[in-house]
């Protein structure tokens, strides 16, 4: 009951200082605001990066040829032949050679890929009009373009690129399709959007660098990155001698994003801990001018009653009813700068539920540390000495 | 209990104290240090204040009679002696203990009334029984039935700025009561009052006593507020120099 009339009583005595109370608030909003929004912003970017994940699942690896190797390589029927070998279900080689097109003012750089049918499963890449490459195109010089190819085509000139032929190095190329806008990063090659894809074995006819060295494959299992190594090692040393492989698992990638964004969230967390600390301040000086303000009050509920724990608990509670306060505005704030943040960069907003309860919860901290050392000043008053000035 | 029970000394020829003593002070010395230089405030004071007393403690500014009442009300502990309440002897080492024994068995009434401002006659009347752990309701109701008896009930949703300083101290003897305590201090209750309201004042105490036996110490420098007093203990330079009866009746 003590604490109902605690609470009601910080109440009225925070908003009787009506113009004290909202300069304490604003540094413990900023704060409170400052630690949701770096959090939040934080777990959109997270999010943001391992959805490519999401859409293509985390059971993929990637393998590429170590570099320094000599004579041996890596033969595409050797690739191709490691599909329903252990727990390879997909196997997608490819080779990517950059080439620039155009001329003059209107010039792209294109990410040149030769792929089989599967890099499309593999990596979910949906068409928007047309067809896909197929196996049935093998050594034939049809090609599938990316979005951004395709913008580039269409204020080069060509309205509607299907059908439509494109000249890469001594090349020409019919066009057959165009895929839709993929998210880059990941396990995805680079450059999928900007890409004109042929079959593979197109690609080395007809590419300046005609050396397969990356394929991806789709484990049925989840197995640990030196293990799936180990294996693909083993395969290739016998088909080719010498010849050594890395291997990077779409787990390993996550794991190495996840810590990197646990680094990222605890430096945005560190300047959001430094803002709260300013604002704690605040809190305690507002704290502090209150003790001061109201000895008289003080000495007079011990007179009628009151213990020491009484009076502490009082204003801590005061002090923790203006944290919280200062708390749920900053966890609107902070909110509201995700939200805006998400926007600007056409992000998906996600709301963490973990940091508005840390925002809670550092609230009340807050509160209860600053709140602690005047509200103890409160309470060691000598009552004669308050109930007199 | 009426008044005319009571076994005051001087009525009955009796005793030289009340049968039921509230509380007994026996040799008490408050020294305060200056400085270098320690203060004798109080030099020995001996008393009993008996059960249903309306007693006044008279003295000049400086005489020790707050130091006295601080004591009394146990917001300053002695340097030395002995101090009962209802024959419980008093010792300082526990806030806790203490604290209890003032919510529940002293109430303050001040000179400058110290109602808290941002509270309702009713809620500021309510005070003393918060920190007894009791539930609001009961607190209300129990505030009101204190007010009434003071005759502040039409003010009871009044803030203190909003009263006179008469009906502020009517409200503080209220607060004063309403934990139904054994003694009830009030240190110059009338002294920021004109002469007609202290005199309101004074008959309000008079009443309470007489009609509800309440057990009253009226600490004051003026000899006409000390003299509607039953019993009159004058103190000069921390000393008890002078103990008497009043012939004043109601």
């Amino acid at each position: 009951m003590i604490l109902k009339a605690n609470i009601t009583e910080a109440l009225r005595s925070l908003v009787s200082a009506k113009q004290r109370t909202i300069l304490a608030l604003i540094g413990i909003v900023i704060g409170i605001g400052s630690v949701i929004g770096m959090v939040s912003i934080g777990s959109i970017v997270q999010n943001e990066a391992l959805k490519q994940f999401k859409d293509m699942g985390v059971d993929i690896a990637t393998v590429r040829k170590d570099s320094g190797e000599k004579g041996s390589e890596m033969a595409l029927k050797d690739i191709l032949g490691l599909k329903g070998r252990g727990d390879v279900t997909e196997v997608a080689p490819y080779l990517t050679s950059g080439t620039e097109y155009g001329s003059g003012s209107k010039k792209m750089f294109m990410e040149q890929m030769g792929v089989t049918e599967s890099f499309f499963d593999l990596n979910k890449i949906v068409m928007k009009r047309g067809r896909r490459i197929t196996d049935l195109d093998a050594y034939r010089y049809f090609c599938v373009i990316g979005t951004e190819t395709e913008q580039f085509l269409n204020s080069a000139g060509t309205p509607d690129p299907i059908g439509s032929r494109i000249a890469l190095g001594d090349r020409i190329y019919t066009i057959v399709g165009v895929m839709g806008a993929v998210s880059e990063g990941g396990m995805r090659p680079y450059g999928i959007n900007r890409s004109v894809i042929t079959h593979i074995t197109t690609g080395t006819r007809s590419f300046q660098s005609k050396e397969i060295n990356t394929f991806m494959v789709r484990l049925a299992g989840l197995k640990a990155a030196p293990e799936v190594k180990a294996e693909f090692q083993d395969y290739f040393e016998k088909k080719s001698n010498g010849l050594r492989v890395s291997v990077n698992t779409a787990e390993e990638l996550i794991a190495s994003m996840k810590k990197q964004m646990q680094l990222f969230s605890l430096l945005l967390g560190a300047i959001g801990s430094i803002a709260l600390i300013v604002g704690g301040i605040g809190v305690m000086n507002v704290m502090l001018i209150s003790v001061t303000e109201r000895r008289k009050e003080i000495g007079l509920r011990r007179a009628l009653g009151a213990q020491q724990m009484d009076i502490q608990a009082q204003f801590i509670i005061e002090s923790v009813t203006l944290c919280l306060a200062g708390g749920i505005i900053g966890i609107f704030l902070g909110i509201g700068v995700s939200l805006i943040f998400a926007k600007l960069s056409k992000w998906e907003f996600l709301v963490s539920y973990g940091s508005i309860a840390l925002g809670f919860g550092v609230a009340t901290a807050v509160g209860i540390f600053f709140g602690y050392y005047p509200a103890r000043q409160a309470a060691r008053l000598d009552p004669i000495k308050a109930l007199r000035s | 209990m009426s008044y005319g029970k009571m076994p005051v000394n001087g009525h009955t020829g009796g005793s030289r104290y009340p049968v039921k003593t509230m509380l007994k002070i026996i040799d008490v010395h408050k020294n305060y240090a200056v400085g270098p230089t320690e203060v004798k405030v109080l030099k020995g004071i001996s008393m009993e204040v008996g059960k249903g007393e309306l007693l006044a403690v008279i003295g000049a500014s400086g005489s020790g009679k707050s130091t006295l009442m601080h004591m009394i009300g146990l917001l300053e502990q002695p340097t030395s002696g002995d101090y009962f309440i209802e024959g419980e002897k008093i010792s300082y080492d526990n806030d806790r203990v203490l604290s209890t024994i003032r919510n529940r068995k002293i109430g303050f009434v001040f000179q400058q009334y110290h109602l808290l401002p941002r509270l309702t006659a009713l809620d500021n009347v309510g005070v003393p029984l918060v920190y007894r752990g009791m539930r609001e309701p009961e607190i209300k109701e129990k505030s009101m039935v204190f007010l009434k008896k003071v005759e502040m009930e039409d003010r009871a949703r009044h803030r203190p700025n909003e009263m006179s300083g008469g009906q502020q101290q009517r409200v503080a003897v209220a607060r004063a009561l309403v934990g139904n305590p054994s003694i009830v201090l009030a240190d110059e209750p009338t002294g920021a009052l004109d002469t007609r309201t202290g005199q309101e004042i004074m008959n309000l105490f008079r009443k309470l006593n007489e009609e509800e036996g309440i057990t009253i110490i009226v600490i004051t420098h003026d000899h006409k507020i000390a003299a509607q007093c039953r019993r009159q203990v004058e103190m000069v330079d921390g000393v008890i120099v002078q103990s008497s009866e009043s012939r004043v009746q109601s």
